[in-house]
Parts: C-alpha cells; sequence; structure tokens
C-alpha cells in the first residue's frame, strides 16, 4: 500500500511540475512589452521626463545625487537616465541573457562582442537599425561610415560601433638597467634577445641575487613585436584562432604563413637562452605588469597606461626610486617592422537597442536624441568626454585642458555610448602621457582583419584556441619539436576543425574585397 | 504498521479503490502532524526547484533567448549538444581530469577534517582549542582569488618565497603552478587547507552528542585514549562521515570550478582543465546555454545514479540517506 | 585522577598537532591583514609579501567606510543574515523532524524530492523566471527565499534528529504530548550543536552571497556586502581595458576582504562554547 500511494504522489507532483512548467514557460513568449523594468509609462515630449534605462559592463558609477553627467544629460533631453553597470563581464552578460529571455528589456545595451551581435541580431532581439540610419546621422557622421559596416549582419545595421580605438602596446625597457649594463637600446630582435639575457644573467639591479628576467607580457602577446619582426601575425590572438591579414597583396593566415615557423624558431631559442620569464603563459590579468613594477622584468609589452599613468608610476618610485622605464619602437628583423597585429575589424564596442522597442516610438526617438546628442561635438560629446565646460575642463582654440576638478568625473568613459576621437580625447584626458600615446599610435602594426570574420556553424572556436595555444607554447619551450609544425596544423585542420574556420575565413574577406 | 491492522479488522464491505483511497487519506489524517511541519518546506522546493525545472529541456533545444525555453526548436538529433560534448577532441581528458581531481579531493580531503575533530575533541586544554578551532576556520572565508594571491607569493617560481630559500640552499626553483607534476597536488592540498577547519565544525558537533557516560564507563574499563577514540568517538560520528561521503559523491563531477578557473593556465591545461572550465569557455561565453545545459544534465545523472548506489552500499554500515 | 604517561604522551602528541594546523592556517590570515594596513607601495617593494607590517596606515579602511557603499551595504547584508536564517533555521527544523522519523508514510519519496533537487537544477533563467513572476526582483525577498532550504542542511539534521533515543519520544507520546509539543520541548534542546552547526552554515552563507543579489536585484541600495567586494576585487581578475580603468591596489583589496569577513569571523568563538560534549544529553538522562 505504501508502495502504491508512493506512487500516487510522485504522479501528482510530476503532473503538478509539468503544468507549472508549460505556464511558466509560456511567461517567455510573452515578451512584447516594450517599457522597461523602471515601468513608469510613457509621457509626452513636453511633459515629465522619459525614462530610459541602460545596461553595461563598467564601474565606479556614482550614485544619482552625485552623477553630474546624468545629471547635465537628463536636463538636456528631457530624460531621465539609468545606467547601470556590471563589473565582471561574465555578470553582465548573465544579467543580459536573463532579461532578454524575461522580456524585461533594457532601452540600450552594450554588445560584447561580434559573436554576440550576430546571435543575438539572428534571433530576432535586436532591432534592425537601416531604416532608422537617416534619424541617426548625427551618429553615423561621428563613428564613421566603416564603423556602422562593423555592426552590420547580412547587410542591415543591428548596432551602433563605437568610434574607433588606437593601438596602446609597446615594449617598455628599463633605461637604467641597460645604463648599468653599459648597453645600447636594442633596435633589431637580435639585439632584443642579447639584451634580454643580459638582463636575466649580469644582475642589473645589483643586489647580487638571480631575481631578473628580461622579457615578460601577458602569455604570448610578450612577443608580438617578434612576430611582427618576422611580418607574421600572431598564432593566436585573444579569442581568435589564428589572425589573418594581407601580404602582397593576398590573405594569409598567420599560422600558415612560411615566416611562421622561422618567428617560432627564434622565439625558441630566446625562452631557451633564458631571457623570458619562465611563468609567461601563467600571466593573467595584469601579473606582467606587476613584474615590471617590482623589478623583476626589464622589458614588457604592455599598453601606455598600465605604465604611465601617475598611480603606477607613483608605485615604480617607491620600489625603486631610480628605475626608470622608456618605451620602444618594435625591434626590426627578417620580415621587416611590425608592432604586433592591430585588427582593423575590430569594434571598441557596441550598443544595440532591444526590437521590442519599435513598439513605443516616442522611447525610441528619446534614445536616438541621446546617441546624437552624445555624438555632437557642439553638443553632448564635450559632456561626455569631459564633463562640464568651465567646471572640468576648459576650451583653448578649440582644444580641451582638464581642470583639477577633472577627477569628479572620471566615470565619464561609462556614457561614451557611440565612443570618442580618440586621439584628440586621450590627448586632453592624459596630457602628461601624450608623448606615449602618440608614440604607440604611430608604431607600423600589422592589419588584422579577423574582426571582419564570423565563425562558421559547428567551429567550436574555444577548443581550437586550446589547441593552437598549448601547442604554440610546446613549440616554444621546446617541450615538441619545430619539425612537427606541420603535423600539428594538420591535425588542427581535421580533430578542431580548423579547415571550416579557415576556409570561412578567405571567402568573407574576399567578399569584403580583400585580397586580389 | 499498527493502523493497517486496526483498519482491517473493523472494514467494512466496500468496493477495492475507496477501501484504498480511505486508507490512504486515514494514513494522512494519523501522521498529520508531521506532513503539516514538512507543508512549507515542501511548498518552498516546489516552487523554487521543481517548477524551474522544466529548464533541464534546453539540453535537447537549440535554445533561443527569443523563443524561450518552451518555444525553442527541438535539436536535431535530440542528443545534438550531448554529441557536440562527447565529440570534442578534449572529451576524453576532461573526464579523466574531472573525475582524478575529484577523487584525489574526496580521498585526501575526507580524513584531516575528521582527525582534526578528533584532535581538538581530545584536546585538555580549554583556550588551545578555541584558538585551534578558530584559526584552522578562517581560511575558509578566503576567496580563490585572495587564495591565489597567496599561492602566488609562496610558490612562484620566480621570486616565490619557497623557491628562495630552495634556491638559497642551492636548488633549482620548482615551477609549481606552471608544471603538469605539481599542479594537482597544488589545487588538493590547497582545498584540503582551505576546508581543514570548516570541514571539523560539523564532525565536532556529532561528537558533542555522543553520551559522556560512555567515555566515563570505558575508562573505568581501563580503556586508552586511543581505543576511546577507536571504539566511541568514531562510531558516533559514523553515521555523519557516511552521510557526507554520500553526498560528496554526487557531485564527483564538480572537481571545484571555482578554484580551478582561477588558478589555472594554459601549461597545465592537459591536468587541470575540467568538464566545467570547457563548459565555460565554450559554452557560456559562446552563449551556447544548450550545451552547458547539456553537460549539466550529464553531470547529474552520473551523480544520482554515484548517490543512489552509494547508498544502497552505506546501509551496510548503518549509514545512508534512507 | 592520576595521569598516566601514556595520557601525556598522548596529550602530548595532540597539542603539537594541533599547534601547527593552526599556525599553517593563520599565517595566511596574517598576510591578509597585514597587507592590508601597509600602503601599496611598501608591499610592492617587498615583493608583495608582508607578514609583519613595518610601515602601517589605514587609508584603505577609511576610505572603503567612508566613500563606497559599504556601510549601507553591511545594514543589508545583516538584515538578510538575520532574517534569511531565521527562515531557514524553522523550515529546515520543521522538515528534518518528520523526516527523522521512520514510520512517516512517503519518507522515502520526500527525501529522494530532496536529494533530487542536490543534484539537478532548472538552470539560471527558469529559475529567474520564476522569481520574478512571484514579484520578488529587486528586494530584499530575493535574496532569501530562493535558497530559503539547503537539501544538505536538511539531511544533517535529520541525521542528528535519528540519533537520538527512542525512548524519549515514545514516553513522551505516552504522556500524550503532541508531534509540535516533541519537537520544541524535547527535540531541539537536545539539538543545539547541530541547530547551531547548521545555523553557521546558513548564516555564513547569507553572509557570503553574491551571486543572488547581482542577478535579481539592479537598485544598488539593496546590495550586501560581498557584492561590493567583489566588485573590488575582480577588477584585478578581469581588468577592464580602457586608459581611464581605476585599479585598486592590493591594500584595498586586502582590506575590503577584512571589512567583510570580521564580523562573521568574530562571531565563531561565541558559538564555540555550545558545542561542549554531550552536556545537555547527559542533563536530561538524569
Amino acid at each position: 500500500m505504501m508502495r502504491k500511494m508512493f506512487s500516487f504522489l510522485l504522479i501528482i507532483s510530476l503532473l503538478g511540475a509539468l503544468l507549472a512548467g508549460c505556464s511558466g514557460g509560456g511567461d517567455t513568449k510573452t515578451n512584447s512589452n516594450a517599457s522597461s523594468s523602471g515601468g513608469e509609462p510613457v509621457k509626452e515630449a513636453n511633459g515629465k521626463p522619459v525614462k530610459l534605462e541602460i545596461i553595461g559592463i563598467g564601474n565606479n558609477l556614482p550614485t544619482p545625487d552625485k552623477d553630474i553627467i546624468k545629471q547635465e544629460l537628463d536636463k538636456a533631453l528631457n530624460i531621465d537616465l539609468g545606467l547601470t553597470v556590471y563589473p565582471s563581464k561574465d555578470d553582465y552578460v548573465n544579467q543580459l541573457n536573463v532579461r532578454m529571455s524575461s522580456g524585461n528589456f533594457p532601452d540600450l545595451f552594450i554588445v560584447d562582442n561580434r559573436q554576440q551581435l550576430v546571435q543575438y541580431a539572428n534571433q530576432g532581439l535586436l532591432l534592425d537599425l537601416t531604416p532608422y540610419m537617416d534619424k541617426l546621422q548625427q551618429t553615423v557622421n561621428y563613428i564613421g561610415e566603416e564603423s556602422v559596416k562593423k555592426s552590420m549582419v547580412d547587410g542591415k545595421v543591428f548596432a551602433i560601433t563605437k568610434s574607433p580605438q588606437i593601438p596602446y602596446n609597446t615594449l617598455w625597457i628599463r633605461k637604467d638597467w641597460l645604463d648599468k649594463l653599459k648597453l645600447q637600446v636594442p633596435t633589431t630582435i637580435e639585439q632584443l634577445k642579447d639584451v634580454a639575457v643580459a638582463f636575466t644573467t649580469q644582475d642589473p639591479d645589483g643586489n647580487g641575487k638571480p631575481d631578473t628576467f628580461g622579457l615578460t607580457g601577458s602569455k604570448l602577446l610578450a612577443f608580438s613585436s617578434v612576430f611582427g619582426a618576422f611580418g607574421v601575425g600572431m598564432p593566436v590572438d585573444v579569442g581568435m584562432p589564428g589572425n589573418f591579414y594581407e601580404k602582397d597583396g593576398a590573405i594569409v593566415n598567420a599560422l600558415y604563413d612560411p615566416a611562421m615557423k622561422d618567428a617560432l624558431s627564434f622565439i625558441q631559442q630566446m625562452i631557451a637562452s633564458g631571457a623570458v620569464d619562465p611563468e609567461l603563459m601563467a600571466n593573467n590579468a595584469l601579473q606582467h605588469q606587476e613584474k615590471a613594477i617590482k623589478g623583476q622584468a626589464g622589458i614588457v609589452y604592455i599598453d601606455w597606461p598600465n605604465m604611465t599613468k601617475q598611480q603606477f608610476v607613483d608605485q615604480i618610485k617607491t620600489v625603486n626610486p631610480n628605475a626608470e622605464w622608456v618605451q620602444i619602437a618594435a625591434p626590426s628583423g627578417p620580415g621587416g617592422q611590425f608592432d604586433g597585429p592591430w585588427d582593423i575589424g575590430a569594434a571598441p564596442g557596441r550598443v544595440a537597442i532591444p526590437k521590442a522597442l519599435e513598439k513605443d516610438p516616442e522611447k525610441l526617438q528619446h534614445v536616438f536624441d541621446l546617441l546624437n546628442y552624445i555624438s555632437n561635438p557642439d553638443g553632448g560629446s564635450m559632456l561626455v568626454q569631459f564633463g562640464v565646460k568651465d567646471t572640468h575642463f576648459t576650451l583653448d582654440n578649440g582644444k580641451p585642458t582638464m581642470t583639477d576638478k577633472a577627477g569628479d568625473v572620471g566615470y565619464s568613459w561609462l556614457y561614451q555610448f557611440t565612443g570618442r576621437p580618440e586621439m584628440e580625447y586621450l590627448q586632453a584626458k592624459f596630457a602628461t602621457q601624450s608623448d606615449f600615446i602618440k608614440f604607440a599610435n604611430d608604431e607600423p602594426r600589422i592589419k588584422a582583419l579577423n574582426g571582419f570574420i564570423d565563425n562558421p556553424e559547428g567551429f567550436n572556436s574555444a577548443d581550437a584556441i586550446r589547441y593552437i595555444e598549448e601547442e604554440i607554447s610546446k613549440f616554444i619551450y621546446n617541450k615538441r619539436p619545430l619539425s612537427e609544425y606541420d603535423a600539428f596544423i594538420k591535425t588542427l585542420e581535421t580533430s578542431m576543425n580548423y579547415k571550416a574556420y579557415l576556409d570561412s575565413g578567405f571567402e568573407q574577406l574576399k567578399a569584403l574585397g580583400y585580397g586580389d | 504498521m499498527q493502523a493497517n491492522r486496526s483498519y482491517i479488522t473493523t472494514a467494512r464491505i466496500q468496493p477495492a479503490r475507496q477501501t484504498k483511497l480511505h486508507s490512504v487519506l486515514r494514513t494522512v489524517w494519523r501522521f498529520r502532524a508531521f506532513y503539516i511541519m514538512l507543508l512549507p518546506g515542501v511548498i518552498y522546493f516546489i516552487i523554487f526547484r521543481y517548477f524551474p525545472m522544466y529548464g533541464v529541456i534546453i539540453a535537447f533545444k537549440d535554445f533561443s533567448i527569443m523563443d524561450g525555453i518552451t518555444g525553442s526548436a527541438w535539436a536535431n538529433p535530440w542528443y545534438k549538444h550531448f554529441q557536440d560534448f562527447y565529440q570534442s577532441p578534449y572529451f576524453s581528458q576532461l573526464l579523466t581530469n574531472t573525475l582524478l581531481i575529484s577523487c584525489y579531493k574526496l580521498i585526501f580531503g575526507t580524513f584531516p577534517p575528521i582527525l582534526l575533530a578528533l584532535l581538538l575533541n581530545e584536546c585538555r586544554i580549554r583556550w588551545l582549542k578555541s584558538i585551534v578551532q578558530t584559526f584552522t576556520y578562517l581560511p575558509h572565508f578566503l576567496s580563490w582569488v585572495i587564495i591565489f594571491g597567496i599561492l602566488l607569493t609562496l610558490l612562484s617560481q620566480n621570486g616565490g618565497l619557497v623557491n628562495r630559500l630552495i634556491v638559497d640552499a642551492g636548488g633549482q626553483s620548482i615551477p609549481f603552478l606552471t608544471s603538469t607534476d605539481y599542479f594537482r597536488s597544488i589545487l588538493v592540498g590547497s582545498e584540503v587547507w582551505q576546508n581543514l577547519g570548516w570541514g571539523a565544525i560539523i564532525y565536532l558537533a556529532a561528537m558533542a552528542s555522543i553520551d559522556p557516560t560512555l567515555y566515563e564507563a570505558a575508562k573505568v574499563d581501563g580503556a586508552s585514549r586511543l581505543r576511546m577514540i577507536w571504539h566511541i568517538s568514531l562510531p558516533g560520528i559514523q553515521s555523519i562521515i557516511v552521510l557526507l561521503f554520500i553526498l560528496k559523491l554526487g557531485h564527483l563531477l564538480d572537481a571545484g570550478f571555482d578554484q580551478i578557473y582561477i588558478l589555472y593556465n594554459i601549461q597545465v591545461y592537459p591536468v587541470a582543465d575540467i568538464l566545467d572550465t570547457w563548459v565555460y569557455r565554450t559554452g557560456l561565453q559562446q552563449l551556447n546555454f544548450s550545451l552547458a545545459s547539456a553537460v549539466g544534465l550529464f553531470k547529474s545523472l552520473i551523480g544520482l545514479i554515484l548517490v543512489l548506489g552509494a547508498n544502497r552500499l552505506a546501509k551496510k554500515w548503518g549509514g545512508g540517506i534512507w | 585522577m592520576v595521569k598516566s604517561l601514556d595520557d601525556k604522551i598522548f596529550n602530548g602528541i595532540v597539542y603539537v598537532i594541533l599547534g601547527i594546523c593552526g599556525l599553517a592556517a593563520i599565517l595566511p590570515m596574517l598576510y591578509v591583514i597585514s597587507v592590508s594596513i601597509t600602503p601599496f607601495g611598501e608591499v610592492l617593494r617587498n615583493g608583495g609579501f608582508i607578514l609583519f607590517p613595518r610601515e602601517i596606515t589605514f587609508t584603505a579602511y577609511r576610505t572603503l567606510l567612508t566613500e563606497s557603499n559599504i556601510p549601507k551595504a553591511f545594514q543589508i547584508t545583516v538584515l538578510i543574515t538575520v532574517i534569511g536564517t531565521a527562515v531557514n533555521l524553522i523550515l529546515t527544523g520543521l522538515m528534518a523532524y518528520p523526516l527523522s522519523r521512520k514510520n512517516l508514510p512517503a519518507r522515502k519519496f520526500f527525501l529522494l524530492m530532496i536529494v533530487f533537487t542536490l543534484l539537478f537544477s532548472g538552470g539560471i533563467i527558469p529559475t529567474y523566471l520564476v522569481v520574478k513572476s512571484m514579484g520578488l526582483l529587486d528586494s530584499i525577498w530575493a535574496m532569501i527565499l530562493p535558497n530559503a532550504v539547503w537539501s544538505f542542511n536538511v539531511l544533517i539534521m535529520k541525521s542528528f534528529f535519528e540519533g537520538l533515543p527512542e525512548e524519549l519520544f515514545e514516553s513522551a507520546r505516552m504522556d500524550g504530548a503532541k508531534e509540535f509539543r516533541i519537537l520544541l520541548q524535547i527535540v531541539i534542546p537536545l539539538s543545539i550543536p547541530v541547530l547551531l552547526t547548521v545555523g553557521l552554515f546558513y548564516l555564513v552563507g547569507h553572509w557570503n552571497e553574491f551571486f543572488q543579489a547581482i542577478f535579481y536585484v539592479t537598485d544598488r541600495t539593496l546590495f550586501p556586502l560581498q557584492v561590493i567586494v567583489r566588485e573590488i576585487l575582480i577588477q584585478s581578475q578581469q581588468p577592464l581595458e580602457n586608459a581611464e580603468n581605476m585599479m585598486p591596489t592590493q591594500t584595498m583589496q586586502m582590506a575590503s576582504v577584512m571589512i567583510a569577513s570580521l564580523p562573521i569571523i568574530v562571531i565563531y568563538p561565541f558559538l564555540q562554547k555550545h558545542f561542549t560534549k554531550g552536556m545537555l544529553l547527559g542533563s536530561i538522562k538524569g
């Protein structure tokens, strides 16, 4: 009898759960509610401010009462702007997905990468902006036609790309160590290797302990300029399995570039000579920066903000008042002189509007107004870049200079939904670092094209990336002989399905007009 | 089964079905106090745990956010995502790593907290017992980000304290964190360390419930301290030990994502990449919810089998869940 | 009581081992404390490792307590912890007691239902939908209710209740006591250790909670402590790539960890007193 009771109860509960599940699932379909979770109904344009809800990635956003930029934007556009930022990318993506699934759409949100853009667009979650292009003319002018194309999927515009960024990374070297060891700044890769070896073996900090080494960086990126000196791109870049670029008029993939083996061979020698951080491949986040500041590394491949911002300069001085870091040009080699790859297809960020918002033309217009306003050099662009005129910055002949109150609006970048004119902006906001900014920008780079490519169906880029990283790591640490390079490529093409990516990449790039 | 018997003796002649229903209702009434006590908790489980369970069908669909869970198309074939998972070139490595790491953690991690609890229980100096208990319980509150920083400071190949000592003594520095030889040990060791005091708490609570007269009687019989531990303390916490072991088995395929994700790097992937870290890179970062769900379902099924099987075995040792 | 030599040796071994364990556990904590009060420049100068600080500064603590949202977040955390733990203990106890009675019909069914949820879950999206449909988003309850009962804790409590001597229940029932009375007047007083243990588990769980807050709550004034701490720590783990990004120093990170953990660390010694061996069981028997 107990058995029967057991099964009776079991069936009832399962049925209950199923029924509940069906109605619960039904919720997800009724998601065409246009108003955001703020819940306030739309008002007339000349009445109460329209509530806009925006989410993105970032940190240090002040509370609304202290948020000057929000207050100015609210005034200018008759809106009540609610921005929520998530410091962790994962948290943000989770939140975005969950809100999309429950119909609780924000009015404007950041799309983190192209894959997300394509996926959301294909699932019909994003508003097709193509018919609204004329309403967004100001924004388009600001970001440029090229940027508009970067957020197109199947010929339609689904997001607003932020205006382009400029490269930040270069090699930095300890000038005081060079002086101590009576060495010159290296200009070729051979010299780079010799200097790095010297830094490891000749005790440049003079403390009698073998606690220094030559080169460090963020995993393989440390060798960006070395690969560049051979004229090849990276075998694996952040999130990309193998750079595509143009060489002598044809499209080439870094892994298949004949010079790649030479580059790997050279790097292997560098590592074997002890010139490189032994834990290079384990450097997550900013560990390479820490090693540089602590005085463990003498050469580091890094971005100028993490080397020259005041807080870091102070740290460097505290550890060693005599430490002197200088920025150096990429070394030259058999393939020329290139300071690593720069993906001209990548976008520094994108913002998109949910499809559901088309049911609320009033609010939609306000979103457009916002985008246009912050893209207007005579309007809000200055506000989201530098703050309030004459409070946080002054204009001398059109050139902005920060005042000492500029620190109050350090978070302004969170409102730069359409980006900013990189060069002028950085030069103004980081006036003390303007030379470094210009130098990094002027370095010759290999123009990588990966940002233009969408992954083909069924291609698991995570597995391919892991495989490439692991095998390249083995090659350069001499755990696998370079003679097996072709075998590596073979496995990559078959087991990791890289062939699909390769072919698809060539196809897409040709369609865009690259190669001949 | 008193209720049944008394009912049968006073049974009236009734159609069979009504008799059964009647007896069910009668039983429910008899035990009504218990069922009422259970009610709030059961409601909680139904609402917050069972309602959302329909979500497991994501594993069998091509989940599209727009269509929602019920509206998304069924995967073609239905096992497509399981296939993607199974056909990954890293599948066997992931499974092996996950199982090995979990087993090591289970074997090496079960005993230290028990031993610590026994030692604390035997400690006659009150202030020592209190201090050691508090100290050992502290590491539990450090997140893996912090512990990673500590491990780096200690074990980094260039400049880590341990290696500095080794090099000063004339040896070669050891790549603790980047070598496949040491990494798993670091994983297991750091987790045992983190969990030592916290894990002991529950055993201490169990020991506090052991009847002290048992110890007194044993002492009178001339039993040594070790004897008393073996024959009184341990059996007293036996059922808890078995229960915890079974529950840990259910999570055998978890292996500790938070820890591994923060501590691992490319060079130790071959020994440290587990199911969850792979799913994170492949599934979640590529927004492939269906894949993540399929792997989750796979882990849950294996966990269930393990728990049910272990429970059956455990009955022989007087433990088990039911 | 004459202490034999064996006894003394045994004690000695116990003390030594315990001492080692204590040291091994406390040293890293000392590191965290030391870094939190040492100016970051000093930290770097010593290769990132400080055990006994020479220069002391409380700037990190001052900044955190005045400028960030930490004071408000602290209140929220305390609120959630107190209410939450109470809800947890009540629900868990109410479930564990009936399930510890081996003669309860359908006992196996309920236990299976509980164990099942330990292993299977619908996933974050369906759970979010349920929470949303109950109108709990952006409220304190979103951080209390979704995790109101932990299967693990129910099983532990049940196991303890099963260990209580059967005679107690029989005599109470013969005296005509109802089940609720038995639970309140017999079971609970005898189960202080397990109630404290499970209570501690829930308490610490609430104190460390951040995921539910990030997931279900967008109103920053409702964020508990650990969300703030996590925001600070995560910037060192996943640094944003903007030039303008401000990185919190290690000193700051450790200080935030200390602020967040200190209250909970301090509570434990007070609870330890109540773990005294079988004192209650003995007194009842007499």
